[in-house]
């Protein structure tokens, strides 16, 4: 089709990826351009309804009335929270599984049902967001029962979950036969990965196909009523998992991007390895924070999934956060290319689109949405922060600045590497991830502020201007939304520019050859195999990767927990600041 | 022993201090492309967070007029750092090594010491005397004229017969009433104390239960309260 699943192979079918050096099957590839293509379709949509949000929620503006406020949010939050993301992290799988494993996709005919499946459950729900009438509520993400939702929603929802495990088959299989026929070799770190992001996914979609049908058979009337209270503990599960899934998938792409062209070397496969099981067990957890406001759950349940468990994710995420920067700076510094604190760093390929959306994501994750997540995944704190805009700037620094900015990396390099297409404008490529991310951390950044500084709500189509029923007025935070709204448009610019890039080059960029992507490749002479020849001399002389200086990600490391604890303290004291006991 | 430990203590001070202050130095000077963009944002960051968290603090400890100067120092920031490093410091560094006028030297030699008084200036003098847009107002919260009267009344309903019975505890800034279920208007009540009476028979099922949504309008016919309530969730007169 428009030849664009077509690439050169070998008669066994497989061809070797110039910048990886993996041997990559014809199958595997095929789907990976489909579920990424098809994740794009979804960005497309979704990113259409971010306009209308926004320009809503800026109410200089003031596009939408409420209900139509609520179809467009719904819209927006499904095919950019799920559809985009569950799209593209079943690519991941392929990628991470049998893709990195140099395998063929097993059960092709599965994959393709697996895709179709999820296609046809995103369209449903689509519809039935789009038709919603009385007395149906759009869903939001949360379609909290008893609100109703049509049940063509529900019935979607279900659909696209069960899609997303049939399209997951292919990889358990491909990993099932590399461990029967390799027994007692372990898998690569970014396969071992994407195996506990998949574990992860499966379950999340056990709880959403649980919370779903109940509600399902709620709504078309098989059983008489709904618990509220079990249903959002069952709906959490996949509400809060399938964010953790993108948290996951996310990290992935971290290691495996920053390796192929950033040069980044694994510092400690146990380690890292570590910091993944212990998501496996704990992260989870992590939606619980949705709940501590909720009457039916006990203290020493709310208490223990948001310290003792939460500490086991949070820790998770730390070693992640020191261990790929340290990776870059050990393989690089291994290179030769790592002159003075932070040389490794700025002398990296900067101008590489794929490069700097990864670290932009690596970084911008850490530190408005990690730091932000475990303040609002306490307890205490959560109160402060929970029912606010500071929530929506929250998971627009996770899942914006920190998985959409990383698939966006990834897309760059599916387009290079799979699809073997030049950029339309490599001019325009290199600008774009500074662009998105930049107007987009301030766009964030501004949500936070008008949250946590005003308390202004978050699930009212009115934010600062005739909120019903307050008693008091929002308009000093007037001046932040102003903010908002240029740089959210920014952002959406930015937005609308990635995707014009990516399907442009897609479907009009000039068709490269293997030799082409040699500007991909790590400075330093790495080969397709995955070595180079100062780091063979180099391991010889027994100087393993550990040897070398990491001093510029301590300093990293260091500035991070100051942001950390600075940011800790000042919410502690103003948590402190609203109840003074005994005063 | 303590003489010998003291003495080579304060060099190993001394080299330290040294070697962090040049890192420093050699960060604040570099001017690759790469570096540009990564001072600017981290300072634009660094500035937004000063200037709000300092408004924030100010707001619980009005006594605290320290924050003022961090509030400035971080709202003359947001724009003082890209400048800085976008603009200023390339100029500078470029001019070192072609200005050929004397005063064009001295200024491209002493630029960066100018652009940090300039910049001490700003913070202190916004520092003494804040302009509005660098506070971040949290007064208006509670003391705006125009704000939204808070409209909370409470909405009693009995059943009597086959009629919900249904009335207000307070008509205070309530323009009409409108009594929904599913997609038909069963009433619209204009007249305070707005109470109202609807049949139990019109009231539409939803998901297995009967229900009705009154909503509260100002003049303009906006919302400014809904209820929605179940019939078996209202108890028998």
């Amino acid at each position: 089709m428009l030849g664009l699943f077509d690439n050169d192979y070998g008669s066994d079918g497989f061809r070797q990826c110039s910048v990886t050096g993996l041997q990559i099957h014809q199958s595997v590839e095929k789907y990976v351009k489909l579920f990424a293509l098809t994740a794009i379709v979804a960005l497309l949509y979704g990113g259409i309804f971010a306009l209308t949000v926004a320009m809503t929620r800026w109410e200089v503006v003031g596009l939408l009335d409420a209900g139509d406020f609520y179809t467009h949010l719904s819209l927006h939050a499904w095919n950019l929270l799920i559809f985009w993301m569950i799209f593209m992290e079943i690519a991941i799988l392929y990628v991470g599984g049998p893709m990195v494993l140099g395998r063929k996709l097993p059960l092709e005919r599965v994959a393709q049902l697996g895709w179709l499946t999820m296609v046809a459950g995103a369209l449903l729900v689509n519809y039935a967001i789009w038709t919603t009438s009385a007395p149906d509520q759009a869903p939001l993400l949360t379609s909290y029962a008893p609100l109703p939702s049509d049940p063509l929603f529900y019935t979607g929802a279900i659909v696209f979950l069960l899609g997303a495990t049939i399209s997951a088959l292919p990889f358990f299989t491909a990993l099932w036969f590399e461990k029967r026929e390799n027994p007692g070799q372990t898998l690569p770190l970014v396969t071992f990965g994407a195996f506990i992001t998949a574990i992860i996914a499966v379950e999340a979609i056990l709880g959403g196909l649980a919370a779903f049908s109940y509600a399902l058979a709620w709504r078309i009337e098989l059983i008489g009523s709904i618990d509220a209270a079990l249903y959002r503990q069952l709906y959490w599960i996949v509400g809060h998992g399938s964010q953790q899934i993108n948290l996951v998938a996310m990290i992935v792409v971290w290691y495996f991007l920053t390796h192929v062209v950033g040069g980044a070397e694994i510092v400690s496969e146990k380690v890292s390895r570590t910091a993944f099981i212990l998501y496996l067990f704990f992260i989870n957890l992590g939606a619980a924070h949705h709940l501590l406001s909720d009457p039916a759950v006990s203290t020493g349940w709310r208490i223990f999934n948001t310290s003792y468990a939460f500490y086991g994710a949070t820790f998770a995420s730390l070693i992640h956060a020191f261990a790929i920067p340290a990776g870059i700076e050990a393989g690089r510094r291994k290179r030769g290319l790592g002159g003075g604190l932070f040389g490794w760093l700025t002398g990296a390929p900067w101008k590489n689109p794929i490069f700097s959306s990864t670290i932009f994501s690596i970084i911008l994750f850490g530190f408005l949405g990690g730091i932000t997540g475990v303040l609002m995944g306490q307890l205490q704190l959560n109160m402060t922060w929970h029912n606010t805009l500071a929530t929506v700037g929250h998971f627009h620094a996770t899942v914006v600045l920190g998985t959409t900015v990383a698939f966006m990396g990834l897309s760059y390099f599916v387009i290079r590497t799979m699809f073997m297409r030049a950029f339309i404008s490599p001019k325009l490529a290199s600008i774009q991830p500074y662009f998105y991310a930049g107007a987009m951390s301030i766009a964030t950044l501004m949500l936070m502020y008008v949250g946590i500084l005003y308390g202004v709500p978050r699930r009212t189509s009115e934010v600062v201007e005739n909120i019903p029923g307050t008693d008091f007025s929002l308009a000093a935070a007037g001046p932040l939304f102003n903010v908002f709204g240029i740089f959210a448009l920014l952002a959406i610019a930015g937005g609308v520019l990635f995707l014009v890039i990516a399907v442009g080059s897609v479907l009009f960029g000039k068709k490269l050859e293997p030799g082409d992507n040699a500007d991909l490749t790590p400075d330093g002479l790495v080969y397709p195999d995955g070595g180079d020849v100062e780091t063979a001399d180099v391991e010889e002389e027994g100087n393993p990767v550990h040897t070398y200086d990491m001093r510029g990600t301590f300093v990293l490391c260091l500035i991070f927990l100051g942001a950390f604890v600075i940011t800790y303290v000042l919410n502690w004291y103003l948590l402190s600041q609203l109840w003074q006991i005994g005063a | 022993m303590t003489d010998r430990h003291s003495s080579s203590f304060a060099p190993l001070v001394r080299a330290t201090c040294r070697r962090y202050w040049n890192d420093l130095l050699s960060i604040y000077y570099a001017n690759t492309p790469i570096w540009r963009v990564l001072k600017s944002f981290g300072l634009l960051f660094f500035g937004f967070f000063c200037w709000s968290a300092a408004g924030l603090l100010y707001s619980y400890r009005p006594d605290w007029t320290f924050l003022y100067y961090v509030m400035a120092y971080g709202f003359a920031l947001i724009l003082w750092g890209p400048l800085t490093h976008f603009v200023i410091l390339p100029v500078a560094i470029r001019l070192r090594r072609t200005a050929r006028h004397p005063v064009t030297r001295t200024f491209a030699k002493k630029a960066s010491k100018i652009n940090l008084t300039v910049f001490i200036t700003i913070v202190l003098i916004l520092g003494t005397a804040p302009i509005s847009p660098m506070l971040l107002d949290f007064g208006t919260l509670l003391e705006d004229d125009d704000r939204q009267p808070d409209v909370n009344p409470d909405l009693d309903c009995v059943v009597v017969d086959d009629l919900v019975e249904c009335s207000l505890s307070d008509p205070t800034a309530i323009d009409h009433v409108v009594v929904t279920s599913g997609d038909r208007t069963l009433e619209t009540v204009t007249d305070p104390p707005f109470a109202f009476a609807i049949h139990v028979d019109d009231l539409e099922v939803v998901v297995g239960q009967q229900q009705f949504v009154v909503e509260l309008r100002d003049e303009d016919g906006d919302t400014i309260r809904r209820y929605t309530r179940s019939l078996a969730m209202i108890d028998e007169a």
